[in-house]
């Protein structure tokens, strides 16, 4: 009997679409209707397409990743109903998320970031892992957490080497939601796009060239920025990146997170 | 031979002048030898007791500032090139320390390891004509010397897409993305310099050594450890396969009428 993930994947429409065409993979988040929350599922999908890909097995590695989405959103953050339902995911999803950006900085291959909508909280997590970012203007960025009474901690490392100090304070404590426009003039974002059509356009251009590159001084040069910033697991952000897991788990863990959490999505639902 | 850098000091200013202009003043073992002694005799210069220098610099003669490494004499010499990329990597270590304010006067190109001068100085100023960038992965070479000056300068997460994208942009781009602090029209390249110069003349010279120094120590810029270590990383790939074939393509003796050979963008 296959595992539970693979059944879905049969019976559902897969979450994650991964394509790859010579140096070049593309993995597409693919779960619109839920503005591609971050579940289970599309944990084991990603997970999965990363393993296909870059397992020590594999004869030609990609030296370039898109990360892209389908729908309106990129990443609305995790699936909060999920969470709701069982309160034990929140600190999985955390866990999961934190090994999931860490895996995504060290990836051999240069990582770009496709960003058309909301990419929120654990979105903007992944987002801030890829090492280009393009958006289109109408993205929007942030981690506005607080007010289920998580913490963005678990990114925050990563945050701060991307846009620094001052910045990573300011987005990580207001939860304040950003514009592509924003994000750009923060270092977060290098390239916002009138619309998705020119968004898809230039990140096809930009992948394309990339493609052209020294795979060896592609992957050397991304070690070494890795080194340069401490975003490796030996320097002084990747260490801190492993204690803002915990910590963030911790976080998830108290009645403070369970009673905001539950009544955010009370709010919600009484909305809708 | 003829020197390949100069150092001249008139009126406050001392300017560093590199002087290989038949090459676009492309950084090979004599040229940052050179270089690394104007910058010494600078040092010792401002540190004397009667030191006027209030400003430094940094130029180079003709129509490019610097065309970035010219690893052509040392490509199939692995001992000679790691000379050549830690002596380019001590040299930027030198340049930050200068205890008085640098300013690179950034005309034509630079690119690369000119890229790298540039982006060590305190200020850099270009014109909108000028091509300014760091194309070396696009031909299989790491930027490894160049990246820790700047992630300093313009931050980790753009200096990693702009090192990841390689290619070259305008100057105008070039100040819009911080690598340089101002882009202004060619024929007012020089006057905006001695503005600059004249400007940085009126403040205190212990108070802006100071300010340096602190800034230096903050940012990471004493690190010596991470220059040798950027030198060693960067000869190493140099000497790889991927490096040598494009590079030996590059500096290959170009067909007579054919096209010459580019660094793909």
């Amino acid at each position: 009997m296959p595992p539970a993930s693979d059944r879905m994947t049969t019976n559902e429409q897969p979450q994650i679409i991964s394509q790859r065409a010579g140096r070049l993979l593309t993995i597409t988040l693919n779960d619109p209707r839920r503005r591609n929350a971050l579940g289970t599922a599309l944990f084991d999908q990603l997970e999965r397409a990363l393993d296909l890909a870059t397992a020590p097995e594999v004869s030609d590695p990609p030296s370039v990743i898109v990360l892209g989405a389908t729908g309106s959103a990129f990443c609305a953050g995790f699936d909060l109903e999920a969470c709701v339902q069982d309160a034990a995911l929140l600190p999985t999803f955390v866990d999961r998320l934190g090994r999931l950006t860490a895996r995504i900085r060290a990836l051999p291959a240069v990582v770009v970031a496709r960003v058309q909508g909301a990419a929120l909280a654990g979105g903007c997590a992944l987002v801030m892992s890829c090492d280009i970012v393009h958006a289109s203007a109408d993205a929007t960025f942030g981690y506005p957490v607080h007010r289920i009474g998580v913490s963005p901690a678990v990114n925050v490392p990563v945050l701060l080497a991307t846009a620094g100090l001052g910045a990573a304070r300011r987005i990580a404590l207001s939860g304040e939601i950003i514009t592509a426009r924003q994000a750009e003039s923060l270092g977060m974002v290098q390239s916002v796009h009138a619309d998705e059509r020119t968004l898809h356009a230039a990140v096809a251009a930009l992948a394309e060239s990339l493609c052209t590159k020294g795979p060896h001084a592609l992957r050397t040069t991304k070690a070494w920025l890795n080194q340069v910033d401490g975003t490796d697991a030996a320097g002084f952000l990747g260490a801190a990146a492993t204690r803002a897991v915990q910590a963030t788990i911790d976080v998830c863990r108290t009645a403070e997170s369970r009673s905001m959490l539950e009544s955010f999505w009370q709010q919600r639902r009484s909305r809708s | 031979m003829t020197e390949r850098a100069s150092l001249t000091i008139a009126d406050g200013c001392a300017t560093i002048l590199l002087r290989r202009a038949e090459a676009r003043n492309a950084l090979d073992c004599d040229t940052i030898a050179a270089l690394r002694r104007c910058i010494d005799a600078a040092a010792a210069e401002c540190n004397s007791k009667r030191s006027a220098i209030r400003s430094i610099v940094l130029a180079g003669e003709g129509k490019c500032f610097c065309a970035g490494m010219d690893l052509k004499g040392v490509l199939h010499d692995a001992v000679r090139m790691g000379d050549m990329l830690r002596g380019l990597s001590s040299a930027l270590l030198a340049l930050r320390q200068l205890p008085v304010p640098t300013i690179a006067r950034v005309q034509g190109a630079a690119i690369g390891g000119g890229c790298g001068l540039a982006v060590v100085c305190d200020f850099a100023i270009t014109h909108p004509e000028a091509k300014l960038g760091y194309p070396e992965v696009d031909l299989g070479v790491c930027p490894a010397v160049v990246a820790p000056w700047l992630v300093r300068r313009i931050g980790a997460g753009p200096a990693r897409a702009m090192l990841l994208a390689g290619g070259t942009m305008g100057g105008e781009e070039a100040a819009a993305r911080g690598l340089v602090t101002r882009c202004v029209p060619a024929a007012d390249l020089d006057a905006e310099v001695a503005t600059l110069a004249a400007r940085l003349a009126t403040g205190g010279a212990n108070a802006l050594a100071c300010t340096k120094r602190m800034l230096n120590e903050l940012d990471g810029s004493l690190d010596e450890k991470i220059a040798a270590e950027a030198a060693e990383l960067s000869a190493r790939v140099i000497a790889g396969p991927e490096a040598q074939a494009s590079l030996t393509r590059l500096y290959a003796p170009k067909p007579q009428g054919g096209p010459a050979a580019h660094p793909p963008r």
